[in-house]
């Protein structure tokens, strides 16, 4: 690959994905020098690693893998100042959910869910509703469920990360998977909006 | 006749088995009685999508459906969410409106354009 295409495609970068980059970065790590500051080590990595970039995936989608990985460093090096103190969240067991003995209390019971996924992917309102969803959920889960379902980072991993135990990362993304559920339901699928998508 | 404490799978409600009948309701009443319960249900199920599920809870999951179409319903939407959080990073500029400062891109345009040179 010739410094020439690299310059190329470089200049265009920064337009055409660096607000996407930075939204995510920003949502993540919640601090906007620190986001900028892993934008541009994505793009500068980008220009590193150019030419193994053949083109199999959307040149978005490679570079927000890269700004992943970059997220999970910046966790990495906070690791040892993770602490967590939303006990309240975490010991909601969502009981109104459930008669005494543990079924579900039928009323109040998962609706059933439409449109289907991809149906969702081009739909502007839906990536907000999940941002706001993803938003109440407590700081720490959020960065455990977000680092699990948008970095894939293995469950082991996240516990090496965070210095969380094996029960506690288990607890934490019941329940942060419980709340999001419940949320995208409730100003989502129930609303008119999700449904007749 | 003393009361029954609870029905998982009334008459009406949309499970496989759903007491139409006195078989149904035999099934009904071991199912509930030997696969886990909802609450306990939803934790394993969130759990089997970072590891895998033993065989055994596999075959109790599937059981335990065929009385629940909640829990069903609950497995599905995890996917659901897993398939939709792992492409939000690609979205991201849909889902938020925070302002990415002009001077910050300039600052790294002015960046990648040295680092090329």
């Amino acid at each position: 690959m010739s410094p020439l295409n690299v310059q190329t495609a470089a200049a265009c970068w920064v337009d055409d994905h660096g607000e996407c980059l930075y939204r995510f970065a920003l949502m993540r790590v919640r601090k906007p020098e620190a986001a900028e500051d892993l934008v541009q080590e994505t793009f500068l990595a980008a220009i590193r690693g150019y030419e193994k970039f053949g083109s199999r995936s959307s040149e978005r989608s490679w570079l927000v893998g890269i700004l992943k990985n970059k997220i999970v460093d910046h966790f990495r090096k906070l690791g040892r100042e993770t602490s967590f103190t939303d006990m309240d969240f975490l010991s909601d067991e969502f009981s109104e959910k459930f008669v005494a003995i543990g079924f579900w209390n039928h009323d109040l019971g998962p609706h059933e869910w439409k449109p289907e996924p991809d149906e969702v992917m081009h739909r502007t309102e839906f990536w907000q509703t999940m941002r706001d969803c993803l938003s109440k959920l407590p700081g720490k889960v959020r960065d455990v469920f977000t680092m699990r379902e948008m970095d894939d980072v293995s469950s082991k991993e996240i516990c090496a990360i965070l210095s969380i135990t094996d029960s506690n990362l288990w607890v934490m993304l019941h329940r942060a998977r419980m709340a999001l559920r419940e949320c995208l339901e409730m100003n989502w699928f129930d609303k008119a909006a999700g449904g007749t998508a | 006749m003393p009361e029954e404490p609870y029905n998982p799978s009334p008459i009406g409600n949309p499970s496989v088995l759903a007491r139409r009948n006195w078989w149904q309701t035999m099934l009904v009443k071991f199912i509930g009685k030997h696969t886990p319960k909802c609450r306990e249900m939803v934790r394993i199920l969130s759990q089997s999508m970072d590891e895998p599920m033993p065989l055994m809870m596999r075959l109790k999951k599937r059981l335990h459906f065929l009385i629940c179409c909640w829990c069903q319903r609950y497995e599905e939407q995890l996917r659901y969410i897993h398939q939709t959080a792992s492409r939000f990073p690609e979205h991201a500029d849909q889902a938020s409106s925070a302002p990415f400062a002009e001077d910050a891109k300039e600052r790294i345009k002015q960046k990648l354009a040295e680092q090329i040179r």
